[in-house]
């Protein structure tokens, strides 16, 4: 068994007449994952698999390396969960209702009531934690919920959909939070949205359903690598020769041909880039457009949600 | 914050520290899960009592434990106000108390039962209770931890009362503690039974339903209804044990039975009473085991 993050192995699960995962495979290994898909696409059903609160059709699933189910009290113990709806009671106040799952999560009466302090605290509600949940806005609301997913300072915290419904603004604090979660505590994250903007701006790691099933996954910093190494040049000259001249200095140059002098050049980085630059120079050839060969991480993922 | 030393009041520039404020992890004490479960218990118990909420939501509770209470300090009231005058207190018997205020328990379990149970469904908050805090079986005795005591305070309470203030009327009162000792091992059993048979019933009900309207409705419909039909039986000439399908009264004729001498107009034995009560909060661990067994939230 890996320690990876999460892992998923011919997952499926239907809902009625609804397949809403279907033979999902996947493992992934990253300080913050994102779980990224359209409404309807799977993400709150793999992360309920994740978390066992949902039995499988088939398959399995792991988190941090253990099976899901194996030791129940176990999985608990290492996971805070961020539900996307409710989850909050309206007439308890921020503090108590933190507090009250810190005790129930094993922290000593007074402890978990120091503990609720500070979590909120962290989420920007030491203000406000005596007022009762029902006057709050839907942003503190989510960070209250956040909030009560750090109590014990779990291995992984899965947040799902935790920018929903909050203005700009809002978002950004949270996706701010969300981000020192892996980079400044080390607890892992494994966050689910469907605004793609969120997900590169959180996370390491991606997995993309569509569907129920898998779209597309792997670490973010990979994604459409061969296609960022390349670039397209226009050229103001001859595109056959400015390639032939790029050939001859060692980089892997193509005329795309068509009437529009278009070249394609696989750059490994800023040296061979300089290079191209000192070719032209050289061969008198005029760069008229220098922009990415391929579609970027945004669009391949956009693609894949598709 | 967790590992933050302040620094302290009067030092020296050169003992003064740097407070990392920000969030720490947790690696303080944890208390086993039994402390989990009654933790539970004990938030979903004064929350259902009123505590920290406003006076509508404690007005019923105080009221009708004031209305279970108030025969005993009746009795009480006028053995203090004429000395040896209208109640004689040796002539005084427990076996009657929780007939007499069946109705108030009743409704006190009803809707105890439905605060305890009805907001966390519709609030939510079952799924992160089960996903990071506690298994369902922890979940299910902590709320019937959360019914049932609050329920002594209307099963057992006022007969504890009345219990010991005989005890301090009486002329004798370590004589009386002498010879009725076994007494108040009955008041306690039959103050539990009552409550665990209607906490059971209580929130196995509402467990189905997350409003709270619906759950009270649905429960005094199950024992009230049962218990009219079970007296219609009865009084259509049917046999007698229909007697014991008064499930509303169940467990005040099981615990009535525990005191030598009571009096009955049903012809239901002991053991036919016992085996309706069991018969009745089996059903309703059944339809708990049912609703909290592993299903999907």
């Amino acid at each position: 068994m890996s320690a990876a993050t999460l892992a998923a192995h011919g997952v499926r699960k239907r809902y009625g007449r609804v397949q809403a995962l279907d033979d999902v495979t996947v493992t992934l290994d990253a300080p913050a994952i994102g779980l990224l898909g359209a409404n309807g696409a799977g993400k709150t059903t793999l992360m309920k698999a994740l978390l066992g609160l949902v039995g499988l059709d088939a398959g399995t699933v792991s988190i941090l390396g253990r099976r899901v189910g194996e030791d129940p009290r176990s999985d608990r113990a290492r996971v805070g969960y961020m539900p996307e709806r409710g989850a909050l009671p309206l007439d308890m106040t921020a503090h108590d209702f933190v507090m009250q799952l810190a005790e129930l999560r094993g922290l000593p009466r007074r402890a978990a009531a120091l503990r609720a302090s500070e979590v909120l605290f962290h989420v920007g509600l030491e203000e406000e934690r005596a007022r009762l949940l029902r006057s709050y806005s839907t942003g503190m609301r989510q960070r209250t919920k956040l909030a009560q997913a750090l109590l014990d300072t779990p291995e992984l915290v899965v947040l799902d959909e935790p920018t929903n419904g909050l203005d700009p603004g809002g978002r950004a604090e949270m996706l701010g939070i969300v981000r020192r979660l892996s980079s400044d505590l080390g607890i892992r994250v494994l966050m689910s949205s469907h605004v793609l903007d969120d997900v590169l701006a959180t996370c390491d790691a991606v997995c993309v359903l569509r569907d129920g099933r898998v779209a597309h996954h792997g670490a973010l910093d990979t994604l459409g690598d061969d296609d960022t190494r390349a670039v397209i040049v226009r050229v103001v000259g001859d595109p056959e020769a400015f390639a032939n001249a790029l050939s001859a200095r060692g980089l892997a140059a193509q005329a795309q041909g068509g009437g529009d002098a278009l070249v394609r050049v696989t750059c490994s980085g800023d040296r061979d880039l300089a290079a191209l630059r000192d070719v032209a120079m050289a061969a008198g050839i005029g760069i008229a457009e220098l922009r990415s060969g391929g579609p970027t991480a945004h669009q391949t993922l956009i693609e894949a949600m598709r | 914050m967790s590992t933050a030393d302040p620094p302290a009041s009067g030092t020296g520039a050169g003992e003064a520290r740097i407070a990392d404020a920000r969030l720490q992890r947790w690696d303080g004490a944890r208390s086993g899960r039994w402390a989990a479960v009654r933790a539970l218990a004990r938030w979903s118990a004064t929350g259902a009592l009123g505590a920290r909420r406003g006076w509508r939501a404690k007005l019923a509770p105080i009221a009708l434990s004031l209305i279970a209470l108030t025969p005993a300090i009746v009795v009480l009231g006028v053995r203090a106000l004429i000395p040896g005058g209208a109640i004689d207190l040796d002539e005084i018997t427990f076996s009657g108390y929780q007939r007499g205020t069946g109705l108030v328990i009743l409704i006190f379990a009803g809707l105890v039962a439905a605060e305890v149970m009805c907001p966390d469904r519709r609030d939510g908050v079952l799924s992160l209770y089960f996903a990071t805090a506690l298994s369902r079986l922890e979940y299910v005795v902590g709320k019937l931890m959360a019914t049932a005591v609050p329920m002594l305070l209307v099963t057992l309470v006022p007969m504890l009362v009345l219990y010991w203030g005989i005890v301090v009327f009486e002329d004798a009162p370590v004589t009386y503690l002498r010879e009725h000792w076994l007494t108040l091992g009955r008041i306690v059993l039959s103050g539990a039974l009552v409550a665990g048979y209607f906490a059971v019933v209580g929130i196995a009900i509402a467990s189905l339903t997350s409003r709270r309207a619906y759950a009270v409705g649905a429960y005094l419909a199950l024992l009230v209804g049962a218990t009219a039909a079970a007296d219609a039986l009865g009084e259509a000439g049917g046999p007698g044990w229909v007697d014991a399908l008064r499930l509303g009264t169940v467990p005040a004729e099981l615990s009535a039975r525990l005191y030598p001498g009571a009096e009955s107009d049903s012809e239901v034995p002991l053991v036919g009473w016992a085996i309706s009560y069991v018969v009745v909060v089996s059903v309703a661990a059944g339809v708990l085991v049912r609703r909290f067994r592993r299903t999907d939230l």
